[in-house]
């Protein structure tokens, strides 16, 4: 029985050998507790992403241990390991996640047809009305704006009650008070869901919002600050979810 | 499933098009597998209609009816349930308005491979005929006078029976007794085979009362060959038909170009999807990042191809039937529809196996890249 939701313990990534052997990520250990947002910034080509991807289960770190919601990943086939991010890993990529030929309603749909414990109705329609597309559900992503399309990104990566929810840069396309509303849904789902998250993003106003930061440079992860601005959570922002348990059995 | 329909509905161009190609190619299956079996029974359908097990030629003449020449009282030293004697020549008939070449049965009326008419009436005169019904369409009734070429007698078309064609001719079945009278260059038997001779003076006829006729073949059904007379071959029925002139190679032309067909439409079916689903290797990428597994988006794949497969061959079947419905008469087509039906089964079984290079792509892309590209 942990706490933390996401365990990396002195992984490293290496590329290449020999001469051309690049170290993308030095010893980092990092650890993310239920209900707590995280976030990692720093300058592109830093690792941002090596160690977002490693800590989703979609590579192997070269050494060290991964553990996801309490399993070691490391040893895992790639077939289990997606057996573990679809029960657990919640993504919210930079690119466009959305199926191209699904409507904003199937997109979710799609998530029931493989994997059970999901959002129930309520909580799905609440989900869509906090991140303001309702309207949309009917239809398709080439129908949408970027931000319109980010939002159902988001819709999609929560939808499925992860208990890790990754995501890069998932402001990118938003306009800045629709940023500070996502961070802000972000962070009260996790705490409301029990999940852990983890931003990876460039834009450090959003950092507002999270209740760790840290800071990578050249493969070495910092702690940047601890508790420094989590805002206090306004109430009643995501009253339509309905408290998460121990549902993972972790 | 839910992704199959979904993407389908969503792109239906492009699916109509890998369906289209599946249409055409099923189309042309279908109607190759028609006119095979339509040339086929042109060439069999008479022995069809004898449902006779076998027939006894002349060893020497190496499978070949016209070659084959034996006397007709060997029909006692044959084994079976049944027997019929069966002599046959090619000639022209020609009714004053139309010629056609027929071939010409002479037949015991008294033995199985008597047909029924299914209009008029037997035989039972000197030079009467039952006539094979596809004349009718060429232009020939009942009660038509045939001169024939070699020949100074005509025959007289009593009646129509069904199914009766032989290697490609009609066939008129007339009385064996009569049939030496008419047969092209009858005094001389190795000159049978040149019709156009005439016989000459009439006197062959009236030399070979006496002697047993000479005929070409004898049809039997039942019992087993176990004792077949010195110098005759035992043949079954479908080895005959086979031996027929034309007939095998005829056949295998068409099923050599139906199995192409089914390489062709598996191929193509690849080539598209594959097309298809290298488009959408980054979306399959992230979807494969947020764990949903392989095996999930191959049954996809999969079940589209199923999917455009059987609408493709459904409508391939029905445009080939409707078709089928307005073609010429001369067109030699006919629809067996069990052996269509297998055609149409394969077709889809190839189109799914072409879908399998799409699965091995799906299973090779690594979420990683999706995601970092």
């Amino acid at each position: 029985m942990t706490e933390h939701v996401l365990q990396l313990e002195e992984v490293t990534k290496t590329f290449g050998s020999g001469r051309t052997e690049v170290r993308a990520l030095k010893e980092t250990s990092l650890e993310v507790k239920r209900g707590e947002v995280i976030a990692i910034i720093g300058p592109s080509g830093s690792g941002k992403s090596t160690l977002l991807t490693i800590a989703g289960g979609l590579q192997g770190p070269t050494e060290g241990e991964v553990r996801i919601a309490g399993e070691r990943i490391t040893e895992l086939a790639e077939k289990d390991r997606s057996k573990v991010r679809l029960e657990h890993v919640g993504f919210i990529l930079q690119s466009s996640n959305l199926v191209p030929f699904l409507t904003v309603s199937d997109q979710l749909k799609l998530l029931d047809k493989v994997k059970k414990g999901n959002m129930s109705k309520e909580e799905r329609d609440g989900l869509l009305e906090e991140l303001g597309i309702t309207k949309l559900t009917k239809k398709y992503p080439n129908d949408l704006s970027g931000g319109e399309r980010q939002r159902v990104a988001i819709a999609k990566a929560l939808y499925s009650n992860p208990s890790l929810l990754l995501a890069d840069e998932p402001t990118a396309s938003l306009d800045s008070d629709r940023a500070f509303e996502v961070m802000k849904l972000l962070k009260s789902a996790a705490v409301k869901k029990n999940a852990a998250t983890i931003v990876v993003t460039h834009d450090t106003r959003l950092t507002d919002y999270v209740d760790k930061v840290y800071k990578m440079v050249d493969g070495v992860l910092h702690l940047e600050s601890e508790d420094g601005g989590a805002k206090p959570l306004e109430e009643g922002r995501t009253d339509f979810l309905e408290k998460g348990g121990n549902e993972d059995g972790i | 499933m839910f992704l199959a329909w979904r993407e389908i509905r969503q792109n239906k161009l492009r699916f109509a098009l890998v369906t289209a190609v599946l249409l055409l190619v099923s189309y042309l299956v279908f109607f190759l597998s028609g006119l095979a079996s339509g040339l086929a029974g042109l060439n069999r359908e008479a022995v069809d209609k004898w449902q006779a097990d076998g027939i006894y030629l002349t060893a020497e003449s190496d499978k070949s009816l016209n070659q084959s020449m034996m006397e007709s009282d060997l029909v006692d030293e044959i084994e079976a349930d049944e027997t019929a004697v069966l002599t046959q020549t090619n000639l022209i008939a020609d009714n004053g308005d139309v010629k056609s070449g027929v071939a010409l049965f002479g037949i015991r009326p008294d033995e199985f491979i008597m047909p029924e008419p299914t209009e008029g009436e037997e035989f039972s005169e000197e030079f009467e005929v039952i006539a094979s019904d596809s004349l009718k369409e060429e232009g020939f009734s009942v009660g038509d006078e045939l001169e024939l070429s070699g020949s100074d007698e005509t025959l007289t078309i009593m009646g129509f029976t069904d199914e009766a064609r032989f290697n490609a001719a009609p066939v008129l079945y007339m009385d064996l007794e009569d049939f030496e009278k008419v047969r092209p260059g009858a005094s001389a038997m190795s000159t049978q085979e040149t019709p156009g001779q005439p016989a000459e003076g009439g006197q062959g006829p009236a030399e070979e009362v006496e002697q047993p006729d000479m005929i070409n073949a004898i049809v039997v059904k039942g019992g087993q060959p176990n004792d077949v007379p010195d110098d005759l071959e035992y043949i079954e029925s479908e080895i005959f038909i086979e031996n027929l002139p034309g007939y095998t190679e005829q056949n295998l032309t068409l099923t050599f170009m139906i199995y192409f067909l089914f390489a062709i439409s598996a191929a193509v079916v690849a080539i598209f999807l594959y097309v298809l689903t290298v488009q959408k290797i980054s979306m399959f990428g992230v979807m494969k990042a947020q764990g949903i597994s392989s095996g999930y988006l191959s049954r996809s794949v999969i079940a589209q191809t199923f999917i455009l497969a059987v609408i493709g061959v459904l409508i391939g079947f029905g445009a080939t039937v409707l078709t089928g419905q307005f073609l010429p008469a001369a067109v030699p087509v006919s629809f067996d529809y069990g052996m269509m039906a297998v055609y149409g089964a394969v077709l889809i079984a190839v189109a799914v196996l072409g879908a399998l290079v799409s699965v091995w792509t799906i299973v090779k892309i690594d979420p990683l890249e999706a995601i970092s590209g």
